[in-house]
Order: structure tokens, then C-alpha cells, then sequence
């Protein structure tokens, strides 16, 4: 394990059982996540994109143990997370932290500001003791730009991007090394989703967290992130640094999605190349054989001369062997993706 | 195509359209069953009154005609809120017109005053609590404020027609997709169930759905969500509206999706020739299909311009602080988004002034008292129109020219 890696992990599998009929009885599973590995460094934020259902939210659960695995790990600091039990387990957890996507409904509505903010002292009681609470909810608050005097309202006295700030402030009151933040600023308008995405970063460089940075707005993740990892259908697809990802994608589904982010400015249009993928994510109870994306795979279908008659056909590879995440020549460099035909975009 | 009339025959809502008591659908927001007939009739604006209530009733046959390619100009539209807590002004004097062919944004941050909007050119605002209270919505030279309902429900659908924000969760689960959409023309047209359906093919085969006919009977909960998306889009044009009002269409869906949805939008129109109006809060979006854009904050619009100039050189300090705060996919800027402070305006509390002064950078003594500044016309281009004091301020200006090239300082 290289010096600076906070947390690794490896082969993380998540199956969902699919429960059909009277009896319950299980009839297949939805691969929620299916094989992710990745290391976060220390003060660094990965982000992760992807279309809705991919895994982003199942793999954030899996990295809290919020959920046990399938299968695979996830090692913190050097221990081993899925192994760790009672005093140990509860010392990981003031670690690793997680703000949710929706301000509106992950706050509870009958706890104040305080208690809710509060709350994890009363689970590490040993952070806070009993009477400098208080002052400590209120060093939160202001520390995330909330009026500390506010700490008796309800969440419904906040705005939205307030409550984002209400989230952020439980999310580090226990210092963790560690924030995994699911959609953070999806619910918010642009003028307030600026100003949390900038509370994140100041947080980021006053307090040395290292954020997992779980969104589906291509731009706002470029903005925030060092690394950047592609998931498809719970595998990632391509992992590389912020630069990598967006001015050199290397698998075709990275570089359909980029393509299909509108820009906005005008005089742009027209002129960026528009990669239209068509039809929807397949089932994730049913992925598609060999590599996953070549239902959808526009570079396949190029990549077979009877392909351009319309006969949909494709490289056998592509329906027959599940590419590997290895690296690949990007022409400024290299980085990971999983695609047995990588390359370049040539526009 | 436009211009053609469709009068509604029979019965205006189908019987089983309020049948189940959680589907908010679509067959009744497009037929709009009673719901906005007004009891008074006089146009007052003051006090308890009932806002404007239309008396105007037109042939059933009347022809619509766009003057001069103009399909709808709104004047000075106002609406209220009528709550507990007091009178929120939601829409304060909006104003803007839209042509055959034409694409216009509303583009504004949520609670700006949008879907009100387009509730109100409708007629189906939620009254009570909401009341025009004032100005005029032409719509081929008739003030349809000023139509009896019965007269306006043959505008709906028909002429005007939209596609609601929360689409996903409006088809009925309990009808095939086909079936919906085969009653629009059961209801409008009074065509027999064999030929409704087989329209239903035709429209669903036009929002280019694969293997159309095979799927017309399958069940809302059977297509993905922009499957159904594209269903909700057959039923608001399976009449030939000549205007399209498409609230927020695309913001529930991933951004491929949206690029196909937005790229059927435009096919759509190109054949038909209709005016979009296209609600969002994506300056993305806008900036790939309006032709014009109108930016609506706290309920009145702060400016308006064709899309490449607002892009090129924001005027109004609103947009500029916009323009600057979305991230950019092709450049990683510094660390710090140059965010707006502060929040929109509580509507039943609005400052004086302009209603954007306590977020405002720019902000002068004048900002803070009297009216707010009324959306002029600017005197180098009367294309566009901005409503703010400094319009022709040079640090205004200098600072509109940095945010266009994406905030980079
Ligand atoms: N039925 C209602 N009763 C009271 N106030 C209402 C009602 N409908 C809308 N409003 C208020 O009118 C204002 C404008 O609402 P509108 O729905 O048009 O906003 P919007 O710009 O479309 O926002 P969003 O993107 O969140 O839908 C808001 O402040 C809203 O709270
Ligand atoms: N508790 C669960 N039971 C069954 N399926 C689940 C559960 N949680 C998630 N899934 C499925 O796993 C897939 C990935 O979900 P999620 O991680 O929430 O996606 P997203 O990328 O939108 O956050 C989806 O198909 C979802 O329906
Ligand atoms: S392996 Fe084949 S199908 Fe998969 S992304 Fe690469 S080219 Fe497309
Ligand atoms: S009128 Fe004044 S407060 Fe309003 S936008 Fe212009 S400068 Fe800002
Ligand atoms: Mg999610
Ligand atoms: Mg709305």
C-alpha cells in the first residue's frame, strides 16, 4: 500500500436478492455494485459519475458499512473495515462519514438544528464531553457558515442549501479523515449549489478530508475532483485524474456521456462532437454478457465493417469477454479504463 | 398546420380521468376538467377581489390565426398568492412574446415565479389560493384571460399545450400507455377506439418510441423514464398545438437521456412549426436550443436577449452572477465558484427596490427605495431589454464581458 492511501478498496461486490411470490423466493439479483477497486489518497477528492442506478449510492453505503458486502474489502488506514467489530468498528466510523443528497428529507423534522448536528457526540460521547456540547455544535455551525445563535430552529426554518450546510456540519463534527458526500448539491439551484461546492473545498483544505464525491453533473465533479472514476452498470469503466477523464477519455461510454452535457455557451453548439447513445440503461438484475456497455457501445458497433449497414453487429470480443480496468495510452499519457478497444476520441 | 382549428367536441373530461384518487394525470391536465371556472366576472385588481375572471366566449370554430407569425404575447402579468401568512407575489408585470418556430427560455432558479407562469397562459392556475390580477395573455390577437372557460378549454390542448415538471409520476399506472393516449383523440375528436388507437401508434411512433405498435398496450411502470417521458410528449402534441410549453422536461432524466429527449423536442418542432417555450434551470440546456431567453427572478423577468449575445455579454447583474457560478466541463477553473450570496426573496416579504439589491454586488442608493427598475429596452440593442439601474454602468459591464468567457478572473 502506497504511503499516502487512506482507503482501498478491492473487488467490492453488492447483490441485491430479487424476491418474487407469496414465499419470498428468490429469483435472481441486482448487481448493484459488481467488482469495484480503487485506492483514495489522503486529502484528495474522488469523484464518481454515472448514469442513475449505476451503484454510486450502493458503493458510498458499502465504503460507510452502512451495508455489509457480497463480497470484496475495504481496508482504512490498514485495517481491514469488514472484520472489525464493536469498540474497534465504532473508532472506524468517527472516520469515515457520509453527507446525503437530499436536504429535505434527510434531516429529521422534529430535531433542531443542535440535536441533529449534536448527534454523533451521542454515539462518541468521548469527543465532546457533556458540557462543552454545545459550544461545539455552535463551532460547527459557524464553521459551515450558519448563524451559530439558529442552533434551537428546525430544519424547516433553513433553505435548502442551509440544510445541505445542516449535513455538512454533522458530516465533520466527528473530524473524520473521510467524507463520502452522495449528491451533495444535486437538489440545489446554481447560485446556492456554488456556494456549498465551495464550503466542501475550504473544509477540504482547512481540515484535510478526503472526500468520495458521488454526483451525476459532469461539470460540477470536474470542479471539485483530483480523480474521477466512470461507473456503467456497478463496474467503474474508466478511472484516471480530473484531465484524464475530461481531455482525454478513453472509453466510449466516458466519451458519450461527456458529449452529451450541454455547455453553456451558444457559440459552442454545433461544433463539439455529439455522441448520441441511444436506448436506456439495461437492468442491473440482467447485465448484458462480456463487456456491459456493448448493448449500448457506439465504438463497437464502428469497429465492425457490417455494422455501418445497420446489421448492429459487433466484435465478438465485445458480447464474450468482460474487459479488465487496466491501463491504456490516453496520447498525453495513460490511465485505466475497460474497454478491449480504448482510444482517443478523434474529433 | 399552426394555425388550423380543432374545436373540442363532447364531453370535455373523460369519466375516468379523476377515477383513481392519487393520478394527478395527464388527460386532466390536458382536458382540464372544471376546477378554473370563476364565479364573478368583473376584471378588478384590488382587495378581495377574484382577479380577472373572462366573460368573452368565442365560436367554438373560431380560426386561429398567428398576426405576423406571432403566436402569444404576454403583457404585464401579474398573480397572487392568497395564503394564511399573507399575499405572495408571485408573478409582478411579466412580459414577453413568442413566434411560429420560435424556442423561447424561461430560465430561473426554483420558486422564480416559472411554473406560475405557464400556469397562467394556461388558465389552470390553482385558484384558489392564485389570481391573476393582472395584464393580458394574447394568443392569436384573443386575451384568453378575458375568455369564458368554456371558450378557453378549447385553446388548451389544442392550441396551447404543455408538458408538466413532475411528467414521470402523471400517466395513470393503471391504463396502457396506448390507451391515454388513443383518449386524447376519443375526447378531442370523438374518433371510434380502433382509429384512436391507431393514432396512438402514429404519435408514439413520432416520439420515434421502438417498436411502437407492439408496446401500445404495455403499462406506464413497462417503460423507462424516458420512455414515459417521450409518452407524455405524444400526448401534448397528439393535437397540433401551435404552442408547446415544456416545464422543466428533462431535469428528472441522466444527460443522455436529456440530449435525446431535447434532440426529439426540436425534430418536433422543426415538422410542425410550433413555438416552444422550454422552462428550465439549465443554462446548459438553453444555450444549445433557445433561440431567445427570458431570466425570471423573484417573479419579474431581469432580462431578455437572443441566446448568443446573453451568453456573449450578460447585461443584468443576475445573469452575470449565473453565468459565473456554473461550473465548466471543458476547463477546471480556480478553486472558488464565484457564487451568488445570500437566497431569492420571500415573496411575501419582497425588499424594496430592485428585488435582487441584497444579493447584488453592484447595488447603489438608488437600488434600495422606489420601484424597481422596469425592464427597458437597451438603447445599443433593442433586441434585448434588461431591468436594472446600472445597465449602462461600465464595472457592470467590464464584469458581464469576464463572466461570459465562464468566470475565469
Ligand atoms: N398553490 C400555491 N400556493 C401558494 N404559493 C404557491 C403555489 N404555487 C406556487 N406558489 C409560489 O409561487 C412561487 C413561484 O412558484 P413556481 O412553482 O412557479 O416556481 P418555479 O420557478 O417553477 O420553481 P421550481 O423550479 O421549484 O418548480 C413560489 O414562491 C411558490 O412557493
Ligand atoms: N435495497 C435495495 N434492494 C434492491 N435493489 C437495490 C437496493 N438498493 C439499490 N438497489 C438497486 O441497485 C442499483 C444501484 O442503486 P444505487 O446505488 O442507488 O444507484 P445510483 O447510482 O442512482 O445512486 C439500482 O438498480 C437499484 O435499484
Ligand atoms: S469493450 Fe467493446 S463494447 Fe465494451 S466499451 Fe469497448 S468497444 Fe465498446
Ligand atoms: S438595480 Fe441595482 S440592485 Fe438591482 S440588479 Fe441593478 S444594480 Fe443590482
Ligand atoms: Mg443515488
Ligand atoms: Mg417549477
Amino acid at each position: 500500500m502506497s504511503a499516502d492511501v487512506i482507503l482501498e478498496a478491492r473487488d467490492l461486490v453488492k447483490h441485491y436478492p430479487i424476491k418474487t411470490g407469496i414465499i419470498r423466493r428468490t429469483t435472481g439479483h441486482v448487481r448493484a455494485v459488481d467488482g469495484v477497486s480503487f485506492d483514495l489518497h489522503a486529502g484528495e477528492t474522488l469523484g464518481v459519475v454515472g448514469e442513475s442506478g449505476c451503484g454510486k449510492s450502493t458503493l458510498g453505503r458499502l465504503l460507510m458499512r452502512l451495508e455489509e458486502p457480497t463480497s470484496g474489502s475495504v481496508t482504512f488506514e490498514g485495517v481491514d473495515m469488514y472484520t472489525q467489530r464493536g469498540a474497534a468498528m465504532r473508532r472506524l466510523r468517527r472516520d469515515i462519514q457520509i453527507v446525503f443528497q437530499d436536504p429535505y428529507t434527510s434531516l429529521n423534522p422534529r430535531k433542531t438544528v443542535g440535536d441533529i448536528v449534536g448527534e454523533p457526540f451521542d454515539i462518541h460521547p468521548s469527543v465532546a464531553p457533556k458540557g462543552s456540547r454545545r459550544r461545539k455544535v455552535q463551532e460547527l455551525l459557524d464553521l459551515v457558515g450558519l448563524n451559530p445563535e439558529h442552533i434551537n430552529r428546525y430544519p424547516h426554518q433553513f433553505s435548502g442549501g442551509q440544510r445541505q450546510r445542516i449535513g455538512v456540519a454533522r458530516g465533520i463534527a466527528l473530524s473524520p479523515k473521510v467524507l463520502i458526500c452522495d449528491e451533495p448539491v444535486s437538489a440545489l439551484d446554481v447560485s446556492v449549489q456554488a456556494q456549498v461546492v465551495n464550503l466542501l473545498e475550504q473544509l477540504q483544505k482547512d481540515l484535510g478530508l478526503a472526500y468520495i464525491f458521488i454526483a451525476h453533473d459532469l461539470a460540477v465533479v470536474r470542479h471539485i475532483s483530483d480523480r474521477v472514476a466512470v461507473m456503467y452498470l456497478g463496474k467503474i469503466v474508466e478511472l484516471g485524474d480530473e484531465t484524464q477523464i475530461y481531455d482525454h477519455p478513453i472509453h466510449p461510454y466516458t466519451q458519450a456521456l461527456l458529449s452529451a452535457v450541454p455547455v453553456p455557451d451558444p457559440s459552442e453548439k454545433g461544433k463539439r462532437v455529439q455522441i448520441r447513445l441511444t436506448g436506456d440503461v439495461p437492468s442491473p438484475a440482467n447485465p448484458p454478457s462480456g463487456c456491459r456497455f456493448h448493448t449500448r457501445c457506439w465504438l463497437a458497433q464502428t469497429l465492425c465493417p457490417l455494422a455501418a449497414d445497420g446489421s448492429g453487429s459487433i466484435p465478438p470480443q465485445c458480447s464474450q469477454e468482460i474487459p479488465e480496468l487496466v491501463t491504456h495510452d490516453d496520447g498525453a499519457g495513460s490511465h485505466e479504463a475497460a474497454c478491449h478497444f480504448a482510444r482517443t476520441l478523434e474529433a | 398546420m399552426a394555425n388550423e382549428s380543432h374545436p373540442a367536441p363532447g364531453p370535455l373530461v373523460p369519466e375516468n380521468a379523476k377515477a383513481s384518487a392519487t393520478y394527478q394525470g395527464s388527460l386532466d391536465s390536458i382536458t382540464f376538467g372544471e376546477g378554473s371556472a370563476l364565479p364573478l366576472n368583473k376584471p378588478v385588481s384590488s382587495g378581495k377581489d377574484r382577479g380577472i375572471v373572462g366573460t368573452n366566449v368565442l365560436p367554438a370554430k373560431h380560426a386561429w390565426t398567428p398576426v405576423d407569425g406571432r403566436l402569444l404575447s404576454v403583457t404585464d402579468l401579474m398573480v397572487e398568492f392568497r395564503t394564511r401568512e399573507g399575499v405572495a407575489h408571485a408573478i409582478n408585470g411579466v412580459s414577453f412574446t413568442l413566434d411560429q418556430r420560435e424556442t423561447l427560455a424561461i430560465l430561473g432558479e426554483s420558486g422564480s415565479g416559472k411554473s406560475v407562469t405557464a400556469q397562467a397562459v394556461m388558465g389552470i392556475l390553482d385558484t384558489p389560493p392564485g389570481y391573476v390580477t393582472g395584464g393580458s395573455v394574447e394568443y392569436c390577437g384573443v386575451d384568453l384571460l378575458r375568455l369564458a372557460e368554456k371558450s378557453r378549454r378549447h385553446v388548451r390542448g389544442a392550441q396551447i399545450s404543455m408538458i408538466f415538471q413532475d411528467a414521470l409520476s402523471s400517466l395513470n399506472p393503471v391504463f396502457p400507455v396506448g390507451w391515454q393516449i388513443a383518449e386524447m383523440f376519443r375526447v378531442h375528436r370523438g374518433m371510434n377506439k380502433t382509429d384512436a388507437l391507431e393514432k396512438a401508434v402514429g404519435l408514439m411512433e413520432r416520439v420515434r418510441i421502438p417498436a411502437a405498435r407492439e408496446r401500445v398496450k404495455a403499462y406506464p411502470h413497462q417503460f423507462s423514464g424516458g420512455m414515459r417521458q417521450r409518452i407524455m410528449i405524444a400526448m401534448a402534441i397528439a393535437l397540433d398545438p401551435a404552442v408547446l410549453i415544456a416545464d422543466e422536461p428533462t431535469t428528472a432524466l441522466d444527460v443522455t437521456v436529456q440530449a435525446q429527449i431535447m434532440d426529439l423536442l426540436k425534430e418536433l418542432q422543426d415538422e410542425s412549426g410550433m413555438g416552444l417555450i422550454l422552462i428550465t434551470h439549465d443554462l446548459g440546456v438553453v444555450a444549445n436550443v433557445a433561440d431567445r431567453i427570458a431570466v425570471m427572478y423573484a417573479g419579474r423577468l431581469m432580462e431578455t436577449a437572443p441566446v448568443g449575445p446573453l451568453y456573449a455579454e450578460p447585461r443584468h447583474p443576475y445573469t452575470i452572477g449565473l453565468l459565473e457560478s456554473v461550473p465548466r466541463l471543458d476547463s477546471k477553473l480556480g478553486e472558488t465558484l464565484p457564487a451568488i450570496g445570500g437566497l431569492p426573496p420571500n415573496l411575501l416579504a419582497m425588499p424594496t427596490g430592485c428585488p435582487f439589491n441584497p444579493r447584488c454586488r453592484f447595488a447603489v442608493e438608488k437600488c434600495w427605495t422606489g420601484t424597481p427598475p422596469p425592464l427597458t429596452p437597451l438603447v445599443d440593442d433593442d433586441s434585448r431589454a434588461t431591468a436594472c439601474w446600472l445597465v449602462d454602468d461600465p464595472s457592470v459591464r467590464g464584469e458581464g464581458q469576464i463572466a461570459a468567457t465562464g468566470g475565469a478572473r
